[in-house]
């Protein structure tokens, strides 16, 4: 006993002496400091671009570098990220770019934060989902590209207003629409035109067209996905919910949100619908569509191309239902693309000439042409191009119908931390059977906390 | 090399010897001497005790990854600890990992000695046996788990395919509150019944016959004679297994982040996780800090208990 | 050896509770291998034949070609020399701290060797668990992150290693290292010559022990190797789980041959020490 006494004795001297002299707060402001020179750096560079914009050579890219790309492009894209980097690579001699693959946009957030903080193994550019642009904006993560826009003269005009609107953070463009995408219906139209199941405009009309699809499948009719907040966020958004109000506050526990929720919750205690989440529940809900157990499915419609090629019937695609206010707004998911700050000014300008390669239209139109990711450009979005894009994928034109309805994300630097919340009640409630009023009344309070700490 | 510390090795006898004014013999023998376990010692500081200390100097700011400037907030993050919202989730994965520890307790001690008797056979065939159970041991615990993860999925899986056969409805099993700490047990007793069984092998074979022999002649059956002479005998072991097992379950991480991320609803959320999730997935520094800390007095808790228990006689890391 | 001969004489007659004892024992033998079969199977089959409603027991036709994607297209390859990388050097600096230290506490005789020792007991009481978030932060503004020496460093320093081998030291009679000073070894001399080869056997017992958990750690590796440049076996095999073409569809088949190659090396190396390392434990538990 005594032997072990004197060993807790030691150690908690030894604990005692590196916390006296850990207390300076040296060591923890080591990143700190490194941050705010990165920040005020980045200050000086706009104030000079602002007083030397008309000086070229500020952003050139004048010696070779090579730099590094990360994205969320899953396996299935690999091809054409091949092809629209080697594309880049040749077309120039002095940049060369290296596509990294990081994993889904968590991950791709996980290891950017981490690497910022670090600041040290940072890409040169990096794609962003678009809930993350105000955190990454309100942070100074992000490089502000208003200069390079200005100093190259980079025409943002062409891009559809609302998705450079939802690159921006507080007026600033600190990343541009890179691929872009909404939340569509997917159905299996085989089914539908065999048993005469028409898919619902409003959502008064959707348990039946629930029940209908789930009596022709013999299994569900929906499933909503539960793995991100993005696609149900809408339903709650369009009932008039503002999820984060004005005073900074969550209201996922008003009596409107309630009703959202209950109904969700209604459809899946009929065993008719589910809710998927948890382990593999993406591929899960995929497979059961593709094996027709799933009559609709909620999802992003950049998958449009992967569901008809697995798909051994007809796909059809169709706009959420209109909600009982008669708002049936979408918002726009997919991704943005960054510069982070941090980086050192060279490879931010060799960054920089690589993203406006990345967001031109042409290469715009491999990944619209080839995946269900949109078109970003007005000139292709109104004009005959636009028609001739219809005439090839004729699903799209419940999307371009609606086009101004596809509305910016909730700008919010506590967003992601809030949506982790989020989604994990929504299974306590739904999956697990956990009370929707007290759950929603915790789930506010945690939220409350959230949004208070980050003000 | 060897002249010089030839020389030392005399120095070191003469040292005995010489006690003259100068210390320089023998305080530079003993210096040489610390040199060696100098190298373990730094390290030990910076990677080990140094943050520990760091850890509750973070606990008492606001730092959020994602900012770049963090303020001193007292005691704030120890009260959301302890009243606010983060009590339901530390209470909540204090009884997950106490679960998930007695799981993996039971099949280490009761699966292994079970396991011990059954394939105790000195055969040829059983000691192929044995070798087949044990090697799960050292299947990498990722390779476990996804290959759990396939048995147990919820459409293909084979386990709900057999399951279907017996007439009995599919379960899913990761996603359901009820079944999933109880998959994650399941992979983990794969992994651990070898382990048990070899090491109560090993001492039963230390066991001298002559008890046994003894007993018969007393004509006590195989069953007294397992339990008057064989589990006393080796509660050495039994301890051993359960310090040293409770201790490295407590930090159980791997199978819970590949085969659930702590869902659902929580029901699998671990000590190590929730403080992984604070850190890096939310970012949240502080609450992680706070949690680390707290985890740590757990530990140290138990290990001084638990070495009260066993007066010191084992060594606990696994 | 007493045990031997009783079953040797038992074998005249076996009672009917042996042959169930065969039965049983061969029984949870196949379910215990039934994971690693299934693994191996399923490695072997494709895409299609994964998603049957009714799974086949044996491939109907066997697909390397899983193997194939999963080591260039999912860079596997590359994770595999970040594995042995991070591994060997783990290895070679717990054994190197470890041993040097364990002579110092078993050997050498200095001022405050026991409050030392303690310290470094007691940092079995610090799991990495613990401590990761400040480490983190250090090997982050070092520059360490995606780096083998942020994989290595945090874990250069064993104190369990230190404990058995100062244990085995200790064990060991004095008049070996007087005569070996006698024959006018030194510190370094008395260690190779004398320490190590009476230890032999709790050394290599030990080393298969750190070499199983370099292979297999995943915690540390996934904190501080995130990108792709110096990610881990076990990292990268949660990793093919969680997106390589995981979201089209379900790729158990890449998933499974992922896993194989994962833990071959160790099961290859348990194939050959086989006796070694199903003592291994049992040997540290006796201790």
């Amino acid at each position: 006993m005594r032997k072990l006494l004197s060993v807790v004795l030691a150690f908690s001297m030894f604990a005692s002496l590196t916390a006296c002299s850990g207390s300076t707060g040296s060591t923890g402001s080591a990143t700190s400091a490194a941050a705010t020179t990165a920040a005020s750096g980045g200050a000086e560079t706009e104030a000079a671009a602002e007083s030397e914009a008309a000086e070229e050579g500020l952003y050139d890219v004048t010696e070779p570098i090579s730099i590094v790309w990360w994205h969320a492009l899953e396996d299935q894209y690999t091809d054409l990220v091949n092809e629209v980097v080697d594309g880049f690579n040749s077309s120039q001699d002095l940049i060369t770019v290296e596509a990294q693959y990081i994993g889904a946009y968590a991950d791709v957030n996980e290891a950017l934060v981490a690497a910022n903080a670090a600041g040290a193994g940072l890409p040169a550019v990096v794609v962003a989902n678009t809930d993350y642009v105000a955190s990454y904006g309100e942070s100074g993560l992000f490089e502000n590209l208003d200069p390079y826009i200005e100093a190259t003269g980079y025409d943002v005009e062409d891009f559809s207003s609302g998705l450079l609107l939802s690159a921006q953070y507080s007026g600033k463009q600190v990343s541009l629409p890179f691929l872009h995408s909404t939340q569509v219906i997917y159905y299996n139209k085989g089914l539908a035109d065999e048993n005469g199941i028409t898919i619902p405009t409003s959502i008064e009309d959707f348990d039946a067209f629930i029940e209908a699809g789930a009596k022709a499948t013999g299994n569900y009719g929906l499933a909503v996905p539960g793995w991100d907040q993005w696609y149900f966020e809408t339903l709650y958004l369009n009932e008039g919910v503002d999820i984060i109000t004005d005073d900074n506050t969550c209201d996922l526990d008003s009596d409107t949100a309630l009703g959202v929720t209950n109904m969700i919750k209604g459809w899946c205690d009929s065993g008719l619908a589910y809710l998927a989440y948890g382990t593999d529940a993406s591929a899960t809900m995929r497979q059961r569509f593709y094996d027709g157990e799933v009559f609709a499915v909620m999802h992003t419609s950049s998958l449009y191309n992967t569901y008809v090629d697995k798909c051994d019937f007809e796909v059809g695609m169709a706009w959420y239902p209109a909600a009982s206010t008669g708002d049936m707004y979408s918002e726009v998911g997919g991704c943005v693309l960054g510069i982070p700050s941090k980086n050192d000014q060279a490879t931010k300008n060799a960054a920089w000439v690589f993203l406006q390669y990345l967001c031109g239209k042409e290469v715009n139109m491999k990944w619209a042409e080839g995946t269900g990711y949109l078109p970003t450009r007005n000139s292709v979005l109104t004009t005959e191009e636009g028609e001739a894009f219809l005439e090839a994928k004729p699903a799209f034109q419940c999307i371009f119908d609606n086009l101004n309805l596809i509305n910016p994300r909730i700008q919010n630097g506590a967003w992601s931390e809030l949506a982790t919340t989020w989604k994990n009640y929504m299974d306590t409630m739904i999956n697990q059977g956990g009370d929707v009023a007290s759950g929603s009344a915790d789930m506010v309070e945690e939220i409350n906390e959230i949004l208070e700490d980050h003000a | 090399m060897s002249k010089t510390t030839t020389a030392d090795a005399a120095a070191e006898r003469a040292a005995g010897k010489a006690k003259g004014p100068f210390f320089t013999e023998k305080k530079k023998s003993q210096f040489i001497d610390f040199l060696f376990v100098l190298p373990a010692l730094l390290l030990l500081a910076v990677f080990t005790y140094y943050p520990v200390a760091k850890l509750v100097h973070i606990s008492l700011t606001d730092w959020n990854l994602l900012n770049t400037e963090w303020n001193f907030v007292g005691l704030k993050n120890w009260k959301w600890l302890f009243t606010g919202t983060g009590a339901k989730y530390l209470w909540n994965s204090l009884k997950v990992t106490f679960l998930y520890s007695m799981g993996e307790l039971f099949a280490t001690i009761v699966g292994g000695m079970i396991f011990a008797l059954l394939f105790k056979r000195m055969t040829k065939g059983f000691g192929a046996m044995r070798a087949i159970v044990f090697i799960p041991k050292y299947v990498a615990m990722s390779s476990c788990a996804v290959v759990f993860l396939w048995i147990l999925n919820t459409d293909h899986g084979v386990l709900n395919y057999l399951l279907g056969l017996a007439g009995l409805p599919a379960v899913d099993w990761l996603n359901q509150k009820s079944t999933a700490l109880l998959s994650v047990l399941i992979t983990t007793s794969w992994r651990v019944y070898g382990y048990g069984m070899m090491i109560y092998l090993s001492a039963m074979m230390g066991i001298s016959q002559q008890y046994y022999e003894a007993a018969s002649l007393d004509g006590a059956s195989k069953t007294e004679q397992f339990f008057k002479i064989t589990l006393p005998l080796l509660s050495p072991t039994t301890l051993f297994l359960l310090v040293t097992t409770f201790l490295s379950s407590m930090k159980v991480f791997q199978s819970v982040d590949i085969m659930t991320s702590g869902g659902p609803s929580r029901a699998t959320e671990v000590f190590v996780y929730l403080i992984y999730r604070y850190a890096m997935v939310d970012f949240r520094m502080d609450r992680a800090a706070t949690s680390a800390v707290m985890f740590f007095i757990i530990l140290l808790t138990i290990t001084v208990a638990t070495m009260r228990v066993s007066n010191g006689s084992v060594n606990y890391d696994s | 050896m007493a045990e031997d001969q009783i079953v040797i004489a038992k074998k005249k007659k076996h009672s009917a509770g042996y042959h169930v004892q065969t039965i049983v024992a061969v029984i949870v033998t196949l379910i215990m291998l039934f994971p690693l079969y299934w693994m191996i199977a399923t490695s072997l089959k494709c895409a299609e034949e994964v998603q049957r409603v009714i799974p086949t027991l044996i491939p109907e036709s066997i697909h390397f070609e899983n193997y194939f994607n999963v080591l260039t297209r999912a860079n596997f390859i590359k994770y595999y020399w970040n594995t042995i990388v991070m591994t060997a050097g783990i290895l070679v600096l717990q054994v190197g701290t470890g041993t040097l230290a364990a002579y110092g506490f078993a050997c050498g005789k200095f001022k405050g060797r026991n409050v030392l020792f303690y310290i470094v007991l007691g940092a079995l009481m610090v799991p990495l668990q613990v401590t990761f978030i400040p480490i983190y932060i250090m090997c982050a503004n070092w520059g360490l992150t995606d780096t083998f020496l942020g994989l290595i460093l945090p874990e250069s320093v064993s104190a369990y290693y230190i404990f058995m081998l100062r244990n085995c030291f200790l064990s060991i009679d004095q008049s070996y290292l007087d005569a070996g000073r006698i024959d006018g070894l030194g510190r370094f001399g008395i260690i190779w010559y004398v320490l190590i080869p009476m230890s032999k056997a709790t050394i290599f017992t030990v080393t298969l022990v750190t070499f199983s958990n370099g292979w297999n750690a995943y915690f540390w590796p996934k904190i501080i190797a995130k990108n792709e440049v110096r990610r881990v076996l076990t990292v990268g095999l949660a990793q093919l789980k969680n997106t390589f073409a995981g979201q089209a569809v379900s790729n158990y088949h890449e998933i499974m041959a992922g896993a194989v190659l994962a833990i071959l090396p160790l099961v290859i190396l348990f194939l050959v020490f086989q006796k070694y390392m199903m003592t291994g434990y049992s040997k540290a538990a006796m201790k």
